[in-house]
Formats: structure tokens, sequence, C-alpha cells
């Protein structure tokens, strides 16, 4: 017995070990990428269109950033880190950005990527003639100048914190386009999606796009990371309906969805244990936003505003968007809990964000109180419409939402339902409307947001005329120091909480789905989605 | 006949240029401006005065519909206001998905129609008819849409992606694109769920409707006849009975090829297919007048024509009509 027990703990222990290495082993070549194979994406739109300097929708610029590179990149924590430019040096008066340029960089068409390549994309997104949705972020940029080769000098007119920011990931960033292609084709063949036309930098390159059918992009093998991207190809298809992505995704049609329908989560979650479900805090924020001027001649878009004879008035926006709205009940009900509450004006995942959510505590009997003193009661009801669009069923759910709250408070909210060209030619054109519900651009700082909100800009819906708003962005976007800036941003969200310019309801929820098989991917929330790292571990 | 079929092509440009005239009427008095989601975020009133310019936007409606003509004539189909891709190019790659689909939802439909109808009518008043006659009455009843969704959760995802939910498999020599999947195995694999989807509902109609003809042929004199002279009677039903039958059948059907696209619009946004129904509706929705215009143009075609060959498969089924 005494010679048996040591031969058995010895066999065990050898099993043990054995088990362990070959686990080890195991765990260890499952997280080596492996390269090769093609992954299948779902995109919930349509790519609009090619051109990255000037097309809008994310879904443009979630190919943007795989067949482009720029200058720098920003990781989910907010470091900022390079591509094209292997290093960077920011004067001390904050005006001189200075970029040296990797030596390997080339483009699609085997051209070098260099200074004046920087130059002439940056140009080109300044220039009026071009159209850039990205010209409004170009504002401080004072010119740009080529010292050699590989060193490239971006001027400022004034100090602007978040110069990189803008770089990195303003809608997508400084993407380079080759100058080559870009002065070889017209803007046309390049939105139409010619690949001769639209030729970057980045991991993948563009072999075809057919409009409602599919985008193809192949690994560029001269990329210049080495080893990267793995894989071979990425197909992505536009699949709207989530039931249908939901279906292809169980059956294994599809390994990733960019961009999924928060309701149907925990749809997905049952019927899927093992995807991998991302999000993060909400960097988008839902509106509910009034207009409170309108053109005093008739003629939209006027400089000469007249008040708002329903929002104007201060006391009737707190009654019905502060007091009066319960965020959390729309919350519950439009997201099954998934997202947050909020009101301030940078959403929650947003930098400097504060939660200004408790100045306006859902408080009806408040609310009627305000609507009395403001000449709203029994015998003078207000009534007012609530304008959504059909994009997002979830937009539908919250006016219905509203319309019940505001039954609340003895005011009548007449939906409205339109399409969404219909909404932007109304909202964006200064058409008629008072409130409407939807969710608008995604937000890496509150400064992006300057042209959703400053007096002068096209898309500043709710037509005020407040100048101390414009105040706030310039002071933000120019303070160099850090805790200054927060200062100013919390003093601005307070305001903007205040005054009600801008009504955030909640965050608006971003989910990305993946299968258990797709390794590799960083989630970023809109803001980027890259695939060179991804890789199949099938 | 020949004089026949000719006359009824040149009513064609007629019929289209009207059909086409009214959509553009209507789109451009719909809300909603394609500039503002060509600018997006970079609209300016200035700037969207300019593209207005740029596209002929600002021209009076009769203008620009004359231009559109031109180039039609041309063999110009335009380019799309928001994508800048030829709009003839992308009608032709997603044309072929529409076709074998509407074509094989038709068949669909007749596969199921003339069993059921025939059985309805030789067994009037028996539980076979009461099936027949009840189960069209819920085909009628039930949408594309919901049909797809239930034919989704029980192919797709009940029984483990038996067959593929969403996308498409052109058929071996039929590949518009340079990346395609093509196969005929695969190609049927992606069709069957959609021609379902969309054939159940025009089984419904068609099934009705000939039982009633049939009931109505086989109390004909000719009918009775045949079988006193001992024909057999699979000869009676299929020879004299039901070809005589078919005219108002097939007359309906031609007719429902305009119901096949309205509903492959649903149907193709529902299996995520590349046709033109998904073609339309994006453009539609987008406000891209040149996109819809295409649209319009080839769905019109598509119906006149098949409403065309409808007429002429008359004189198959009664030699007696004849086309002068």
């Amino acid at each position: 017995m005494s010679r048996k027990r040591p031969s058995l703990a010895l066999t065990l222990g050898s099993i043990a070990l054995l088990s362990l290495t070959l686990l080890v082993a195991d765990l260890s070549a499952a997280q080596t990428p492996k390269r090769g194979g093609t992954l299948r994406v779902a995109y919930g739109n349509e790519i609009l269109g090619l051109d990255f300097h000037t097309v809008p929708g994310y879904e443009m610029i979630w190919v943007a950033t795989n067949v482009g590179c720029g200058l720098i990149s920003i990781t989910p924590d907010g470091k900022f880190v390079p591509d094209a430019a292997e290093s960077w040096q920011i004067s001390p008066d904050a005006l001189l950005y200075t970029f040296k340029l990797k030596k390997n960089v080339l483009f699609h068409d085997g051209t070098q990527v260099d200074a004046a390549v920087v130059k002439f994309n940056i140009d080109r997104i300044m220039d009026p003639a071009t159209r850039s949705s990205m010209r409004t972020f170009y504002e401080a940029v004072h010119s740009v100048e080529v010292l050699d080769p590989y060193t490239v000098q971006i001027r400022l007119k004034h100090p602007y914190a978040f110069m990189m920011h803008m770089l990195a990931a303003y809608r997508m960033g400084l993407v380079l386009y080759s100058p080559a292609a870009t002065q070889k084709y017209t803007a046309e063949e390049r939105r139409a999606g010619k690949p001769e036309a639209v030729v970057g930098c980045g991991p993948f390159r563009l072999v075809e796009w057919v409009k409602g059918v599919h985008l193809v992009m192949d690994r560029f093998d001269k990329y210049f990371e080495p080893g990267v991207p793995y894989l071979d190809r990425v197909v992505i298809r536009v699949i709207k309906d989530p039931v249908t992505q939901m279906a292809a995704f169980k059956a294994g049609e599809i390994d990733f969805i960019a961009d999924f329908s928060a309701d149907h989560v925990d749809i997905l979650r049952a019927q899927n244990p093992r995807a991998q479900i991302m999000t993060g805090k909400e960097t988008t924020p839902m509106v509910a936003m009034m207009k409170v001027t309108v053109p005093a001649d008739g003629k939209p878009m006027s400089k000469d505003r007249a008040p708002h004879p329903i929002f104007n008035d201060l006391r009737v926006r707190k009654a019905v968007a502060c007091y009066g709205i319960d965020r959390k009940e729309i919350v519950k009900i439009a997201f099954k809990g998934h997202a947050t509450p909020w009101l301030g004006i940078i959403p929650p995942g947003t930098l400097d964000t504060v939660d200004v959510t408790p100045m306006c505590p859902y408080d009806p009997a408040r609310a009627k109180t305000l609507l009395a003193e403001a000449g709203y009661g029994p015998q003078k009801p207000l009534t007012f419409e609530l304008l959504t669009n059909t994009e997002k069923s979830v937009f539908n759910v919250i006016v219905t939402v509203i319309k019940e709250q505001m039954a609340r408070i003895g005011v009548t909210a007449n939906i409205r339902l339109v399409d969404k060209p219909s909404w932007l030619t109304t909202t964006t054109q200064d058409g008629p409307f008072d409130m409407y519900v939807e969710d608008l651009a995604s937000l890496l700082t509150v400064d992006q947001n300057t042209y959703l909100s400053t007096t002068t800009a096209a898309w500043n819906h709710s037509r005020h005329t407040d100048p101390k708003v414009d105040e706030y962005y310039t002071r933000y976007a120019r303070e160099m120091d850090q805790a200054k800036r927060k200062a100013i941003a919390r003093e601005f969200q307070e305001f903007s909480a205040d005054k009600l310019y801008w009504n955030t309801i909640s965050g608006s929820p971003f989910y990305q789905i993946a299968q258990p098989w797709m390794k590799g991917y960083v989630y970023q929330a809109e803001f980027k989605v890259h695939y060179k790292k991804v890789w199949l571990d099938k | 006949m020949r004089s026949y079929v000719l006359k009824r092509l040149l009513q064609i440009v007629p019929t289209v240029l009207m059909i086409t005239l009214v959509v553009f009427v209507m789109m451009q008095s719909v809300p909603g401006d394609p500039v503002v989601v060509l600018l997006g975020d970079a609209y300016t009133e200035e700037d969207a005065i300019k593209v207005r310019e740029e596209y002929g936007l600002n021209k009076p409606i009769v203008v620009q519909y004359s231009i559109w003509l031109g180039k039609l004539v041309r063999g110009d189909w335009g380019i799309s206001i928001l994508s800048g891709r030829p709009v003839l190019h992308d009608v032709l790659v997603r044309l072929p998905v529409t076709l074998e689909l509407i074509v094989l939802s038709m068949g669909v439909a007749l596969a199921i129609a003339i069993p059921a109808a025939i059985i309805g009518a030789l067994r009037q008043n028996t539980w076979a008819d009461y099936t027949a006659t009840t189960t069209a009455m819920i085909g009628v009843s039930i949408p594309e849409f919901f049909i797809g969704v239930l034919l989704l959760l029980v192919f797709s995802i009940g029984l483990g992606g038996l067959l593929p939910s969403s996308g498409w498999v052109y058929l071996p020599g039929t590949c518009p694109m340079m990346v395609c999947g093509v196969s005929l195995w695969g190609n049927l694999q992606h069709v069957l769920m959609p021609a379902l989807a969309l054939g159940v509902g025009r089984a419904a109609i068609l099934t009705r409707l000939l039982r009633a003809s049939m009931l109505e042929v086989i109390r004909t004199e000719y009918v009775t006849t045949a079988r006193a002279k001992g024909v057999g009677e699979r000869s009676v039903v299929f020879k004299h009975a039901l070809k005589n039958a078919l005219i108002p059948t097939v007359t309906v059907m031609g007719l429902q090829v305009g119901f096949l696209i309205g509903g492959a619009i649903v149907v193709e946004t529902l299996f995520a297919m590349p046709g033109l129904g998904t073609f339309g509706i994006d453009a539609i929705i987008a406000r891209d007048y040149q996109q819809v215009q295409g649209f319009a143009l080839i769905t019109a075609v598509a119906f006149v024509v098949m409403n065309l060959i409808v007429d002429l498969t008359y004189t198959f089924l009664d030699p007696r009509i004849r086309y002068a």
C-alpha cells in the first residue's frame, strides 16, 4: 500500500500536469491570431457614397477607417497613437502641430504618403468647393506647410484644445486620399465607389461596391504595419430588418453586426448565449428639441427672427421638457432600461460630461404651475406638434410616451411621423415644427457639436439666437488647461440644462454584435470600426 | 399576330411615358429634399443652392422631366443624385434577382392553386373542398411579411439554418458583378423562402378564381358530352375543363404581376435581397429622383410586357381566339 500511494499520486499529478500543459497550449494557440478568411459584416443602413471627405453617414465612415489611414488614431481610453505619423510635436503656444511621417506608408495605387499628401488632403477639406462635412472642424487651421518630404506642420489661427481629437476621430478623423487618384477621377466617381478612384492607405483596399448589394475590401499586402491585417477579405452587406439580422446571425451567415437595434438585444442574447455583445456609455444624445424662434418675415432661414409662439417662453420649455418629461419612464419603456436618463448637452460617454439630470426632476405639479404662470390651463390648453421620423422604431415609442406624459400635465402633443428626408428638410431648412425627437451625432467631445447648436449653424434646429452658447463653445475649445476646460464644460452643461435650447432626454445606446469566433476587435462606439486586427478563430 | 404584337409593343411607349411622368411629378411633390440628404452635416443654404443648380433641380418640373426624357432617348438613364452611380447599371444588377423571384413566386402560386382548385371543384362541398377554400381564405388574409417572418423563424432559426435567411447567390452565368456567390443549389436555397412568402398570397387568390371557373366549366355541355363519349376523367379535367377555365385566371395572373412587384419590395427588404424592390424603396426614401425614375420605368415596362405575354397565351388556351 505504501508503495502504491506515491505511484497513484504521481500518475494523477502527471495527468494533471499534462492536462494543464495541453490546456495552456490550447489557450495560447487560441489566442494566436490566424491569418486568412472572410469577415461577413451586416450594416443596418445603406452606405451613401464613398467620397470620404464629403459623404454623410456612419456606414461610410466605417468603410473609410479601413480603406484610409490618417495621421493619428485614438484608443478607447483616449490616448493618441501613431497612424501614418510616427511622432508629433505641439508648440508651447499650441499654434503649431508638427508631424513626422513614417517612410513606409503607401497608398493602394503604390504612391507614397508624404508631407505633400497631408497638405493636399487638408487643403481639399478646407476648400469650400469640396463641400466637406469636415470643413467646420478645420476653422482653427490657418495653413499647412511642408517642412521636408516627411515633415508637415499645421499652423493654427488660435489655440484649439481638440486639434488632436479632431484629426484622430471627429467623424472619421483625417483620412488621406491618394492625390494622384483624386486628381485623375471626379468627385462623382469617388462617391460612386469606383475602386480606382477610392484610393487610401489603410489596411484594406476597396474591391467593389455595388449599392444595395455589397461592399468588398481585400487585405492590402503592402500595409505599413507589419503582420496585419489578418483577414483576406471583408464583405459588408446591408440587412435593415433586425429580425433578419438576428436570423442571419443565429444561422452563422454573418460574423459581425456593426450597429444593432437596442430593442432586440435581449432576444439576441437569449438566442445566442455565446455572442459577444459590445456596448458602452452612450456618446449620442436622444433629444426632444424645441424650436425657440421662427422667421419673422416667414422666409425659412431668415436672419430676422421672431419668438416661437410656444417654446420661446422659458417657463413653457421648463414645464414641458424639464419637469413634464419623465426621463426614467422613457428609458424603461423605449429602451427596456438599456440607456441612461440624461439631461446634459454632453452625453454620458463623452469627454467632460457631468450629470446635470437632477436639475430636472420629474414633477408634474411644478410643470402645471409653470404652465399656469405662462397663461396655459383648462381655459387655454397648450397644444403642440411632436415631430419624429421613421428611421428608428424607438423614436415612435418615445414620442408616444411623451404624448402620454404631456396628457398628465394637461398638454396635448400631436404626433407627426414623417420619413427621414422629410424630417431633415423640415428641421434643417427652418421648416415648421414645435418639438422633435431624434438622436443626433455621436460625440467624442462636445466641441464636435458646434455645427449642431451654435447660433449660426445650419443644423441649429432650435434656431436659438443666444450668443452665450457660442461663447461657451469658443471658451471650451480654446482653453488649453484641462482643469479649467472641465470647469467650463460643467458651467456649459448647467447653462444648457437651465435654458433648454438643447433638451436631451437620454443617451442613445449603441450595440455591436460579434460571433464568438471573431477575435481581436476593439469596441470604440460609433467612432471607429477597425478590422485590421480582427481574425477568425474557426 | 405579328402586327398585333407590334401594335401592343408600340402601345408600351405612351403607357410608360405617362407612368414615368406621373411618378416624376409625384416625387417632386412629396416633401423631402435630396440635396439635404446629399449634403448631410455639411449642409448650408449657399451650398444647397449650388447643388440644386448643378443637378438642375432648380428648374421647373416639366423642364427637368424633358431633360430626363432626352437623356433616356440617348440610352442614358441618369446618375443617382446621392451615390453618383449610373442608374441603368444598378437597375441591371438588380433586375435578375427580382425577375427570378417573381417568376418563381408565380410558379409557387400555380403549383398550389391548380391542384387545390381542381380538387375543390371536383369534390364540391366535401371536406377537401372546404379545406382548399379555407386555406385559400387564410392565404389571402395573411400579408407577405408575416408569412416571411414565420418562414424565417422556422427554416432559418428553428431548424438550425436549414435555409439562408438573407442575401443572394446567383445562378451560374448570371453574376453581374466582380464578386458573387454563384451556385444553382445556393440560388434555390436563397429564393425558396422569398418565393413562398410572395407566392402563397397569390396562390390563394388564384385558387378561389380557378375553382369558380372550374365549377362553371365542368357543368357545360361539352364536358358532359366528353364524359358521355367515354373520354377518361383525367383527360376531361385537364384537356377540356382546365384549359378553358384557365382563361380568366391567366388574365388575373397578368394583373397580379403588379402586386408581385409591390410584394417584392416587402419580401426583398425582409430577406435582405439585392433586388429591384429594395432598390426602389431605398430610392423613394432617399428622394433619389433619378433612381425612382429608373425603378418606375423598368417596373412599368415589366408590367406591360408581362400582360402582353398573358394576352398571347390566350391563343394557346383557346385556339378560337385570334389576333388580327
